[in-house]
């Protein structure tokens, strides 16, 4: 690097007072001017952040610049691996502090919300039993100035749910003893009084034969009849595809046609310009050079925006929904199918185009013969992928109000439904590995 | 047949790649392009359809200036002189019918030829041109199943489709082994002695050139420097093409 040998003393005074010159000095342009205007923003950074102490050390980096000074002006090898860990490290402590890390935080409330999802990702709420609800009901009077004399007590159908009640007349706080039969055997429910104000009188547990003996004390004082019921849920035998799960699978649904239309919107701009993106078919002209740069470039600005910042634009113009997801993943995946395509054209053989153009065909002719049989294997491979990587991220623009599963469970979390958003995401955890998994093997056959 | 005259290819970093060369074939000469590598001859016979296009000079197919040519005639030209490449360059991934009906294109319509429809008679000739090279089985395979001999013969049956007044054939044996290469060689052969196509062949070997070429031109940095019988090339000669210190290698 150093062609000359320079004075040492000289290089280490001249780095003291400016750090990064003695390199300069004795050649080393790069590491010098990296000293000169790293130093200096470094301390000002930890200035900046409100961490003054960390100029300090900086100091130490600036005192081996000095030595480095002397080193490169002797022309020797000087390691920097030292002082790079050491700012390497600085700068740890600088983000530390910035993105607020703040450990206590975790044990608050904010562990709770993370108990919450783990417990519902250890029973994500995919079927439910099927239940049959067996309700008896029986009268019973509070004496009293305009209450009843009697009731007529309901008729015993045998097979179906009864429940008898005793005595027939009971004051507040008097003890009601009940009977019940015809129920769904080996089961628990509960007895409650209805009315104005349900109260849940009491636990009920049937026996093998469907029967149940049960008390209370009346709590009713003011005179008149009332209903007490005994209500069993009883599991019938089979399962069924829960509440959660039959609300979130067409949203799942939406999402995979949501990328898919967003794909293929996508392969409909991006493989017409992809051929004026591929540098071996346009070096014909400079009007064909200048098409090049124009659709490389519209690839690279398209996919360096994040599919997010498409989302929360599309959002924004034509309202919360899918539609807005597939704008945003359409817009996005242009540049990315964009480039791939083009790349992949520009792999091809040149061999085939040569031979196929020697014979007097046409330039059309040639991209049929020549050009598309080599790279729709490819086209084929990247345009899964895609799809692949839409369905993940369309949960995600889903987030920001694109639509789609991704709305779904953002509406749970919002409304603290912790095992349905556990099962949203259990949800999408398996179509994107189904995915993952189907996309590989059609590419790993195609290939 | 073919006349060239005063054909210089400079690229665009300098490379000098032929100098000023001039020559005339006459109609149904099987004509040896020997060199080392390097020498100008792929750059030689892709100036001549210009597939590169030449710095400066002419070449004339009959009594048409190919240098001279729009895109349109010179297509027209270009369906007059197949070509055959030491790669095959055949599309691997289509069937070889798929490669051999391509060398109809330039006479095919475009619209029906895009969508891979061509005229019965076009199939008629694919089938027997593949029958011709002793492959008329394979003609659904796939191009890349087939060994380096078999495609290239492939590629002979895709010049056969042009009906071509003049085949270019760059190094066609030069990825084959001797056996295969006099099985190529041979069918060049039959197309030069029987259908009287005019054949330019790159060859590396001497001794294959002895064999087949009715003449034998060389070049050496893009320079013409020996045109005449294969019988002429003496030591002094062949040091004088390949260098000093090169032997002469048989291939039986």
């Amino acid at each position: 690097m150093s062609p000359a040998r320079r004075n040492p003393t000289l290089a280490a005074v001249l780095s003291a007072i400016l750090p990064g010159f003695g390199q300069m000095y004795a050649g080393e342009w790069g590491r010098g001017f990296a000293l000169f205007v790293g130093l200096p923003a470094q301390a000002a950074v930890f200035y900046g952040v409100g961490l003054i102490w960390l100029i300090v050390p900086t100091g130490m980096v600036w005192a081996w610049n000095i030595w480095d000074a002397a080193c490169a002006a002797r022309g020797g090898k000087c390691p920097a691996t030292g002082p790079v860990i050491v700012l390497l490290a600085l700068n740890l402590v600088a983000a530390w502090k910035v993105t607020d890390i703040h450990a206590p935080e975790l044990q608050k409330e904010q562990r709770n919300v993370i108990g919450q999802i783990i417990g519902g990702l250890a029973r994500p709420d995919f079927v439910e039993r099927r239940v049959n609800e067996q309700t008896a009901t029986a009268k019973y009077i509070v004496p009293g100035p305009g209450a009843p004399e009697s009731v007529e007590q309901k008729p015993r159908v045998p097979g179906k749910p009864y429940l008898s009640v005793s005595p027939r007349k009971a004051a507040k706080g008097e003890r009601v003893s009940l009977t019940g039969s015809g129920f769904a055997p080996n089961q628990s429910g509960e007895l409650i009084l209805l009315g104005a104000d349900e109260i849940t009188v009491g636990e009920i547990e049937t026996d093998a034969a469907g029967a149940f003996k049960a008390t209370f004390d009346n709590p009713r004082y003011i005179p008149g009849d009332y209903f007490v019921q005994a209500r069993v849920e009883a599991a019938i035998g089979g399962w069924e595809l829960s509440e959660t799960l039959r609300d979130a699978a067409p949203r799942m649904l939406e999402t995979i046609y949501l990328a898919l239309i967003g794909t293929a919107l996508s392969l409909i701009f991006a493989l017409p310009l992809s051929f004026l993106g591929a540098r071996n078919l346009t070096s014909g002209s400079p009007l064909l050079k200048l098409l090049y740069g124009l659709t490389r470039g519209l690839f690279t600005i398209l996919r360096s925006v994040e599919v997010l910042i498409f989302a929360v634009i599309a959002v924004a113009a034509v309202g919360i929904g899918p539609f807005a997801g597939v704008i945003a993943l359409a817009v996005h995946g242009i540049g990315a199918l964009g480039k791939l395509y083009s790349e992949a054209i520009e792999s091809i053989e040149h061999g085939p185009i040569e031979a196929i153009r020697a014979t007097g065909a046409n330039q059309f002719q040639v991209v049929v013969y020549a050009v598309v049989p080599q790279v729709v294997p490819q086209f084929i491979a990247f345009t899964l992928y895609r799809w692949d990587i839409n369905v993940r991220m369309a949960t995600v623009i889903g987030l920001v109000g694109g639509g789609g599963i991704g709305y779904q469970l953002i509406q749970y979390m919002n409304l603290l439904q912790w095992r349905q958003a556990a099962t949203a995401i259990w949800l999408i955890a398996g179509v994107v590995m189904i995915m993952d998994y189907a996309s590989a093997v059609i590419r790993e056959r195609i290939g | 047949m073919l006349r060239i005259e005063h054909l210089t290819k400079t690229y665009p970093n300098g490379t000098r790649a032929l100098v000023d060369v001039s020559l005339e074939v006459p109609a149904g000469q099987f004509v040896s392009i020997i060199g080392l590598s390097g020498a100008g001859k792929s750059t030689f016979l892709r100036c001549i359809n210009r597939l590169i296009e030449p710095t400066s000079g002419r070449v004339w197919l009959g009594d048409e200036e190919i240098t001279a040519a729009g895109p349109a005639e010179l297509r027209l030209i270009r369906r007059r002189i197949a070509m055959i490449f030491q790669h095959f360059n055949l599309v691997r991934r289509s069937s070889v019918m798929t490669n051999v009906l391509s060398g109809r294109l330039g006479y095919a319509a475009t619209l029906p030829s895009l969508l891979h429809r061509f005229n019965a008679g076009d199939h008629a000739d694919a089938r027997a041109n593949l029958q011709r090279v002793g492959l008329s089985e394979k003609g659904q395979q796939r191009a890349d199943t087939l060994s380096g001999g078999q495609q290239q013969r492939v590629g002979i049956a895709r010049a056969l489709m042009q009906r071509p007044e003049l085949i270019l054939a760059d190094e066609p044996v030069a990825s084959l082994d001797p056996a295969t290469a006099h099985s190529v060689l041979d069918h060049l052969e039959q197309m030069n002695k029987r259908d009287g196509m005019t054949v330019l062949c790159n060859l590396h070997f001497l001794s294959l050139a002895r064999r087949y070429a009715d003449r034998v031109i060389a070049l050496k940095a893009g320079e013409l420097v020996f045109d005449g019988g294969p019988d002429e090339i003496d030591d002094a000669r062949f040091k004088e093409i390949y260098g000093e210190d090169a032997i002469q290698v048989e291939i039986a």
